[in-house]
């Protein structure tokens, strides 16, 4: 471990005196100051996302789940395992929210194996009901963290260069099964740019902390289940893009339906069920077609089976630009009566208020609940794109 | 005690649905006096109120627990009208008329006038509507964090415009699609004029309706038919059949639709042909898979 890695080891930070920051409200309630704090610390984390950075927004991330003996302990209600799983189901739905090109590939290590449950691919649906279908995976033996890196890095080695490669561990074992020296695996991740975070379920452990170190990604161990739902959830926003990591331009396709005006559109049969098993193809009209070769999908994003082209919808793009150009910070000031109404829900201030919150570009005050939703949710500042100097501004910098 | 009828969901009722359902509509009333329509003809801006008056008292008289929102946008400010700040207008009976609908068509007029006569000479013809969303969602979101538990809030927007959509504010208008999607939020468009392709778009995405209205005097038969019923009973209506959307992007170089197009792997803009320049972010690309790109293409051709 470096000698200056200013982060120090779990047991040995500073006592944090939490209690003193948990405050009783008038009525004796300490709800709304708990709800504070984690305002404040989604605040915190807003702030730092920086204006104009290079980001990879072509993820292929494969998560690697531990189905070892250790996932069916109970610390985590109920256990291990399903606390995990009902979470990544939510991840899942939410990452491909908000990185619809993207692609999550799952592997699971079990009894000194890996053993790949998903391929890559970009379908939320299909990943939940795999991931469903994971509650009856018996939980067996030790884990290889091995094992499960090589089987990721040789499907992540193959991909183009301009993707952002990631791989996401949750790690419940203490202990690793390794064939052999895993220092040489994690090397060549660190060579092909392939950044690893770990999520560790029980304790710190030596070595997923200098896998995290030395590939650039980040290692965290969970308090309790809603840290652990924070900490899998802040995986959603795309990273800064790798520095070796090379720009390109991707060929893509924008499919729009063929109907002619007038005239119906003939049944036909969609690719993306033509060959499974469970949810048989139905004939119907209508559908996207891909304008190489004219394949017909029901869905989109989704890559041509015929032709290999990337097919998205305008849309789908438009849905990642606000990592791009997120709405400006807003800065905090005491509450002085400064405006009489929050310019975004025009809830009246009262003098509970303690702080208010202040767009730079376009000098309207918000209270602390907009604050949040505007840069969380909804990515625009309604102040600034109500008024015709400000709104283009918030795009171009 | 007036606005109670308004603010506040009724607790009755409990023989009709087992939970409390309140229905919200935000209107979002685009009365820039620089927008073609009322350029044209000033007179429309009354008719056009008129209707969005009768229409939002339609809604209050449907259920006594429907709330009601109207927002004026204009090209420099967006405001609420409805209910506006500060205390609620005084108003008594007139002609045996309920209260509430005298209330809300006087706080109307009166915000709205207000409102255009702060209205600067200088006249900018562009409605920012993306601006007005984005504040109705803040709106709705505070109503929603602040309503009782067990209480379910069925919200939804309708834009009324007779101004054209532009790219200029393409980057907003998504956002505020997306976030409307994810909140259950309902957008439908009311088009007077012109055929707003953006907003069409928005209609798709949240579930909403799409109606450029072929006659403008019959403007409160199109309010009060097509909008006026909540999204769960307009599956059994007969409404106007939902256009095709073309969801096609438009390149940045020349602003046209295409079918296949070259995405920058880093800032994801669109782009036509092959440039080994990105102009948006200015990033270099490297030309080896256009050599291969280039050459699959003369074959294909």
């Amino acid at each position: 471990m470096d000698e200056d890695d200013p982060k120090e080891y779990r047991w040995e930070t500073g006592y944090e005196k939490t209690w003193e920051a948990i405050k009783e409200d008038d009525e004796g309630f300490l709800e709304a100051s708990i709800a504070d704090i984690i305002q404040r610390a989604k605040r915190k984390r807003q702030s730092k996302k920086v204006y104009g950075t290079k980001l990879g927004m072509m993820r292929h991330l494969y998560v690697i789940l531990d189905c070892s003996e250790s996932m069916s302990s109970q610390d985590l209600k109920p256990t291990r395992l399903i606390c995990s799983l009902k979470l990544l189901e939510g991840f899942m739905e939410e990452f491909f929210d908000q990185n619809p090109i993207s692609q999550i590939g799952v592997i699971i290590m079990h009894n000194k194996r890996a053993e790949k449950i998903m391929n890559l691919a970009g379908n939320a649906r299909k990943h939940i009901k795999s991931l469903k279908n994971l509650n009856k995976t018996t939980l067996v033996g030790e884990p290889s963290l091995q094992n499960g890196l090589e089987m990721a890095l040789k499907s992540l080695k193959s991909l183009p260069t301009h993707a952002s490669r990631e791989i996401l561990i949750i790690m419940g074992s203490l202990t690793t099964c390794d064939p052999s020296d895993i220092n040489s695996t994690i090397e060549s991740l660190k060579k092909e740019g392939i950044r690893c975070s770990v999520i560790g379920l029980a304790a710190e452990v030596y070595i997923c902390k200098l896998l995290a170190d030395k590939t650039g990604g980040v290692y965290n161990v969970i308090l309790d289940d809603s840290h652990f739902k924070d900490l899998l959830y802040q995986q959603i926003d795309p990273p800064p893009a790798a520095c070796g990591q090379e720009s390109n331009l991707i060929k893509m396709g924008f499919p729009h339906q063929m109907a002619v005006e007038g005239t119906e559109e003939p049944l036909t049969m969609c690719m993306c069920h033509v060959d499974s098993i469970d949810e048989g193809s139905k004939l119907t009209t209508g559908g996207y077609y891909c304008p190489q070769c004219y394949s017909k999908y029901c869905e989109l994003p989704v890559e041509c089976r015929a032709c290999g082209l990337t097919l998205v919808s305008a849309p789908h793009l438009a849905r990642s630009y606000h990592h791009l150009f997120p709405a400006m910070n807003y800065k905090e000031f005491a509450y002085e009566n400064q405006a009489e109404i929050c310019s975004g829900c025009q809830k009246q201030f009262t003098e509970n208020e303690k702080e208010v919150y202040k767009c730079p570009n376009c000098n309207n005050y918000f209270c602390i609940d907009c604050d949040i939703f505007v840069h969380e949710t909804l990515h625009t500042c309604p102040g600034c794109a109500t008024n015709s100097s400000t709104f283009q501004l918030t795009q171009t910098g | 005690m007036k606005m109670n009828n308004i603010e506040l969901p009724a607790e009755q009722t409990p023989e009709f649905s087992s939970v409390d359902e309140t229905s919200l509509i935000v209107v979002i009333f685009d009365s820039n006096p620089g927008q073609k329509l009322l350029r044209d003809n000033p007179h429309i801006l009354t008719h056009c109120l008129d209707s969005i008056i009768a229409f939002s008292n339609s809604h209050l008289m449907q259920k006594a627990q429907n709330k009601l929102a109207v927002m004026a946008c204009h090209s420099k400010k967006s405001e609420f009208i409805f209910p506006g700040s500060g205390k609620p207008l005084d108003v008594r009976q007139i002609d045996g008329q309920y209260e509430t609908f005298t209330l809300v068509e006087k706080t109307i007029k009166q915000n709205l006038a207000k409102h255009l006569a702060g209205e600067s000479p200088m006249l900018n013809t562009e409605s920012l509507l993306a601006g007005a969303i984005a504040m109705a969602l803040c709106y709705i979101a505070r109503l929603q964090r602040s309503k009782s538990p067990g209480c379910m809030l069925n919200s939804r927007i309708l834009v009324v415009t007779g101004s054209s959509d532009s790219a200029m504010q393409y980057m907003n208008y998504m956002n505020v699609f997306f976030t409307a999607q994810k909140q259950n939020v309902v957008i439908d468009v009311c088009a007077l004029d012109q055929h707003l392709s953006l907003l069409q778009q928005g209609c798709d995405i949240t579930g909403g309706l799409y109606l450029k209205i072929p006659q403008l005097q019959g403007l409160l038969q199109y309010l009060l038919w097509v909008f006026l019923p909540e999204p769960p009973i307009r599956q059994k209506l007969v409404l106007p059949p939902p256009a095709k959307v073309d969801y096609r992007a438009a390149c940045f170089c020349h602003r046209e639709l295409i079918d296949i197009g070259y995405v920058c792997s880093v800032c994801l803009s669109i782009f036509c042909k092959f440039s080994p320049i990105c102009t948006t972010c200015h990033t270099v690309f490297k030309i080896p898979p256009l050599a291969v790109k280039a050459k699959k293409k003369k074959i294909k051709l």
